[in-house]
């Protein structure tokens, strides 16, 4: 059979979704909900494209060519439908996916990252960090006005964390002299997108206050699978910067579950997509409907979960914790 | 696993286990019968207990990721405890219009009930709000319990609730026995389940009582739904020369007189006994010169006259006459004629043949051909196919289904029996929404009459045709009168839709061909084999054809449930039949087809009913509420109540339907409250065309219809709105309340006002508190000098 998309002909094999014939012969369609070779349904509209023979909007990724159909995957209309599917999508993902005090570090310093090795006990690596991002590193930044501090999310809690404090801690403790070879930091780059998190509601602080007990009392609100999170690499690509549409959710924000020892879930960064969902036996499954539906684990069906998911996931909702952005 | 059993846990939890094995052990333990075993839990317990969902898991394939997924989707279920008594607000589009929001806030303020809490303190009440109890004529609506209370004010909440607990005090006594041996002519009741709301069971009851105190012998007979829902409860008494006399709107005290009225007691003694006493009533009392039977013939029915005058009845054919499980007489009256006529021709093509010349269009709101879906599930050469009738009806505003499956149970089974011949079906489901309880027990003892007769089961009257019909009642989920998610919760899951091809036409139900029709289009079929398609062709306009059953209500005169031929106006509907606007206010618009349908303005009403006219429109048959709206309703309030409604009821799969109408939502919130700006309005049209245009299925599609259309035809009211004025003063957030000089100090509002916002002033112009007023209105209804108005806060 043949099926024509952008007015070429394109020669379709056995079983092939628009999605994958369109791929296949070289054209550039997003999506979400869809992964190579796993079940799934149709459910972000990331992948839309247009029928011209009827004017339809459909999903490619589940739909198989019929006769007669004439798919244009490009058109304004199709680009418009897009943007506004990863606009809905932004404007119900309460999540940083950098850290405020990282974005505003005037040496770059990655403090997020940092204050994740200090959390774990790993001066060196901390100290590494420091040691790339100062000229002298023994004095720290004791004499900068510490953006970090102010544009830190714990502060909306109860109190800002230490960070000029925690600097001077890691480099008091750290023995080894400062290396000129230090990590390469990277940069932010301000053409990504970056969502926030905006303000927590009452709730969400007392929780947060209650659980988020590390060293450091640092959120880590930097999010571990910005890297591989299709939802960002798109909403770059679209050039959104941020959602024209009021934020809000139902899902709860900043919560983390540990699923085994280094998968990790975060409800708040699921787009409902439903592969985890529809790729487990009694493992992930739904809760609730429309707008307040989510996806959860239960705990007694966390041991049917394996590393293998961290992939599935189109964003940094289930991320493997070794696997972080930055190693 | 918290046990939440107080006294001896150990031994309780046991029992508890063996109540949930019993279940097991009745109803099975595949996946598939997840829905049917929940309610069976829920009807034992009130509730799912964390307990004996454990053992489900224990017992069952049901593992816990399928359980969260269907026990959260479906409204129905419930994960704790509620209280002794259930009071459901109906939040209908009908009862939105007459106040039900401010009746739903009464409630909760008389009974004192905690900010989120939905049970009161003492465990004696719970609350709910309900998408549409079906009794839209006599909104606003609430259900406690089994009893259903009809045109419920906000200040009258007390009254209600008062009511309610005296009558569970008296614990009804057994009703009189009902083996009254017919002598003279009958009388007939409708006994639907509104007629039910606004009294018709104590009719009933007054009627035993009275005929066995006059000593009259007379054959009461409960019938169906009458339709003139406004006249009820209505009965006719039928006299032995077949003369009918019509008494609409009859009280209990008025029955004895009726009964005397038409029928002789049988002894010489009770005779004489019964005109003294008579007598002496008459000139003791004078609530005798106003019975009913005094007024004038054209008093009492040219208002039905009327109302009927306009109808042409197919679905509801018999209507007033035929009793719902009277299999005898729904045979006598040409019931099953059609259905034979098919068995003995034993040609299958001729009667798909006949369904497609008929023109008939499928009623559930498409609108697509019948006979096309009948001819594709006909074609497969697959073994098993499935008939299923949609009964799911969801729309607030309808209840036209509910009424032909308590009415005429047979008649619908009767044109699924013919769709499953055609088709070469051998199984029949019967889809019922479980919020319509009369309807599931209508149909399953309709179903039992018909397998004792040979009509359902094996070789049907003497052919080699063999169907058997089931019941499956759905679990609250509007989203499954989608054809795809009704199939989806059949087979145990949640109620997401399907992407469509294949359609279920091809692949199913358990992957077979599966013909879904709905309960209305299968009302028709056995009037079309009976008479000929040729004669249901003649009904209705080039394409779309028969008639057309619609719940009229809202701001009309007379509302009720009506039958009409396709090709007559809505002015029609409204003025002639409907009697025209209520209170004499001006017609502004008629909202047609629930959350998927749109409003049609006044002056554009001269539109005739169909499909494609309709559509055209930007509104939609759907399945045919029609709520009739005046100059006091506002049209953005209206657009935010039907979306508020879809966006509870969005499945939540893609994401135009689950983000997009919330993100619609949240703009007119705006609009409604005087915060937006110009630019919004223009946002929720781009978003809504989108919303119409990307979504996965039905729902998603026509969600947004109520937003376009009032946006079409009404958009200076969304304009006034964000210029901060609601001209109807329905947007609670733009208006307040002020009092004018014309008060006298009478105190009367000060005494009614449940949150204490108008000190108590007598002799004094009073003053209303703008910060504690809650705007519940009960203080203008109070007022006798018309003191207090309603006032644009920017003004």
């Amino acid at each position: 059979m043949q099926l024509t998309i952008n007015n070429t002909a394109v020669e379709i094999r056995e079983g092939e979704t628009i999605l994958e014939a369109a791929r296949r012969v070289g054209y550039t369609i997003p999506s979400l909900c869809y992964a190579p070779g796993a079940r799934h349904k149709s459910s972000c509209m990331v992948c839309a494209v247009r029928n011209t023979a009827n004017g339809q909007i459909i999903p490619s990724c589940t739909t198989y060519p019929t006769d007669g159909m004439q798919i244009d995957t490009e058109n304004e209309e199709v680009k418009l439908v897009r943007t506004l599917s990863l606009e809905l999508l932004l404007s119900d993902h309460k999540a940083d996916c950098e850290a405020p005090c990282s974005m505003v570090c005037p040496k770059g310093l990655d403090v997020e990252r940092m204050l994740a090795y200090y959390d774990t006990g790993e001066m060196e690596k901390a100290h590494l960090l420091i040691a790339a991002a100062f000229a002298l590193p023994e004095v720290g930044c004791t004499d900068c006005k510490a953006p970090c501090e102010k544009a830190c999310r714990r502060g909306s809690i109860d109190q800002a964390v230490a960070i000029r404090e925690i600097i001077q801690d890691v480099i008091a403790r750290s023995t080894e002299t400062p290396g000129q070879e230090g990590q390469p930091i990277p940069k932010n780059d301000k053409n990504q997108y970056y969502s926030r998190l905006g303000r927590f509601t009452a709730k969400e602080k007392e929780r947060l206050k209650e659980t988020v007990t590390t060293p450091s009392r640092c959120l880590h609100c930097a999010c571990a699978g910005r890297t591989d999170c299709k939802l960002r690499r798109y909403a770059t690509a679209e050039g959104i910067k941020r959602p024209r549409y009021e934020a809000s959710t139902a899902l709860p924000v900043m919560e983390k579950q540990q699923i085994s020892e280094h998968l990790w879930f975060e409800p708040a960064k699921c787009i409902r997509c439903g592969l985890c969902v529809y790729n487990s036996t009694n493992g992930f499954t739904f809760q609730d409907r429309g707008f307040g539906m989510q996806v959860v684990l239960p705990e007694a069906n966390r041991s049917h979960i394996g590393d293998e998911f961290a992939a599935l996931c189109p964003t940094g909702a289930i991320y493997l914790k070794e696997n972080e952005s930055w190693k | 696993m918290a046990c939440h059993c107080e006294n001896n846990p150990i031994e309780t939890q046991e029992a508890m286990i063996a109540r949930v094995d019993a279940l097991i052990d009745r109803i099975g333990t595949s996946r598939q019968i997840i829905i049917p075993l929940l309610q069976a839990l829920q009807e034992e317990f009130s509730y799912l207990p964390s307990e004996a969902v454990e053992r489900i898991y224990e017992r069952t394939e049901i593992d816990r990721a399928q359980l969260i997924s269907v026990s959260t989707f479906y409204s129905q279920f419930r994960h704790i405890p509620y209280g002794k008594h259930l009071i459901k607000v109906c939040t209908g589009t009908a009862c939105h219009v007459k106040g039900a929001g401010n009746v739903y806030d009464s409630f909760r303020r008389e009974l004192k009930m905690e900010d989120d809490s939905i049970t009161t303190a003492d465990q004696l009440f719970s609350i709910e709000k309900i998408a549409c109890l079906g009794c839209c004529t006599l909104a606003p609506v609430v259900q406690i319990d089994e009893k259903i209370y009809g045109h419920v004010l906000p200040g009258k909440v007390n009254e209600v609730i008062e009511d309610f607990l005296a009558q569970i005090e008296k614990k009804e006594q057994a009703s009189a026995p009902n083996a009254l041996r017919q002598v003279a002519g009958e009388i007939r009741l409708g006994m639907g389940s509104c007629c039910q709301a606004s009294g018709s069971a104590d009719i009933l009851k007054e009627l035993h009582t009275a005929s066995a105190e006059l000593g009259i012998e007379v054959n009461i007979k409960s019938v169906g739904c009458v339709g003139v829902c406004n006249k009820v409860p209505l009965i006719d008494v039928v006299l032995p020369d077949g003369t009918v006399t019509r008494y609409p709107n009859v009280k209990a005290a008025e029955i004895k007189e009726i009964l005397y009225h038409h029928f002789q007691p049988a002894g010489r003694l009770k005779q004489l006994k019964n005109k003294l006493f008579n007598q002496i009533d008459t000139f003791h009392t004078d609530t005798t010169w106003e019975n009913v039977i005094w007024k004038t013939e054209a008093e009492r029915t040219g208002v039905i006259d009327r109302f009927l005058s306009g109808q042409k009845h197919i679905s509801t054919e018999g209507y007033g006459f035929l009793a719902p499980l009277n299999l005898e007489e729904y045979t006598e009256s040409g019931g099953f004629e059609g259905l034979k006529k098919v068995l003995a021709s034993g040609n299958r093509q001729e009667v798909i043949e006949s369904i497609l010349s008929s023109g008939i269009r499928g009623r559930g709101g498409g609108g697509f051909t019948t006979g096309k879906k009948w001819e594709i599930v006909a074609a497969s050469e697959k073994e098993e196919k499935y008939v299923i009738c949609n009964g799911d009806e969801g729309d607030p505003g309808a209840f036209m289904d509910r009424m032909m499956l308590e009415s005429y149970p047979f008649r619908i089974i009767e044109g699924m029996l013919i769709a499953g011949y055609a088709v070469g079906a051998d199984k029949g489901i019967f889809y019922v929404r479980a919020e319509y309880p009369l309807a599931v027990v209508r149909i399953r003892t309709a179903i039992e009459l018909c397998r004792a007769q040979n009509l359902i089961g094996e070789d049907i009257a003497g052919s080699d045709f063999s169907f058997d019909i089931s019941i499956f009642e759905g679990a609250g989920a509007f989203v499954c009168g989608e054809e795809t998610a009704l199939i989806a919760s059949i087979e145990g899951e949640r109620g997401f839709p399907k992407q469509r091809p294949p359609y279920p036409a091809i692949e199913g139900l358990y992957g077979k061909p599966t013909l879904v029709n709905n309960v209305e289009t299968l009302s028709q079929i056995p009037y079309i084999l009976r008479n000929g398609a040729d004669y249901y062709n003649r009904i209705g306009t080039d394409h779309s054809k028969g008639t057309k059953v619609f719940a009229l209500a809202g701001k009309v005169r007379h509302g009720g449930l009506i039958e009409v031929p396709m090709g007559v106006t809505l002015n029609q509907i409204i003025h002639e039949i409907g009697g025209g606007v209520e209170g004499g206010e001006q017609l502004k618009a008629v909202q047609i087809g629930g959350p998927s349908g749109g409003c049609i303005p006044a002056h554009l009403c001269d539109v005739q009913v169909d499909f494609d006219a309709f559509n055209q429109m930007g509104a939609m048959m759907g399945s045919g509420g029609l709520v009739v709206l005046s100059e006091s309703d506002c049209m953005v309030d209206m657009a935010r109540y039907f979306l508020s409604f879809t966006c509870e009821q969005s499945c939540g799969k893609c994401t135009f339907c689950r983000v997009g109408i919330r993100r619609m939502l949240d703009i007119l919130d705006k609009i409604c409250s005087g915060k937006a700006v110009m630019e919004d309005i223009d946002k929720l049209e781009e978003l809504a065309l989108n919303v119409k245009k990307s979504s996965l299925c039905g729902l998603g599609k026509t969600a947004p219809n109520p937003v376009l259309t009032t946006l079409k035809y009404f958009r200076h009211e969304y304009e006034e709105h964000v210029n901060g004025r609601c001209k109807t003063g329905t947007c609670k957030e733009m208006v307040k309340f002020v009092v004018t000089e014309d008060c006298i100090g009478c105190t009367k509002c000060a005494k009614a006002c449940p949150v204490e916002a108008i000190p108590y002033a007598p002799y004094e112009v009073h003053t209303i508190n703008v910060e504690d007023c809650v705007l519940c209105g009960l203080c203008i209804d109070e007022c006798k000098y018309n003191a207090i108005q309603k006032v644009s806060i920017c003004n």
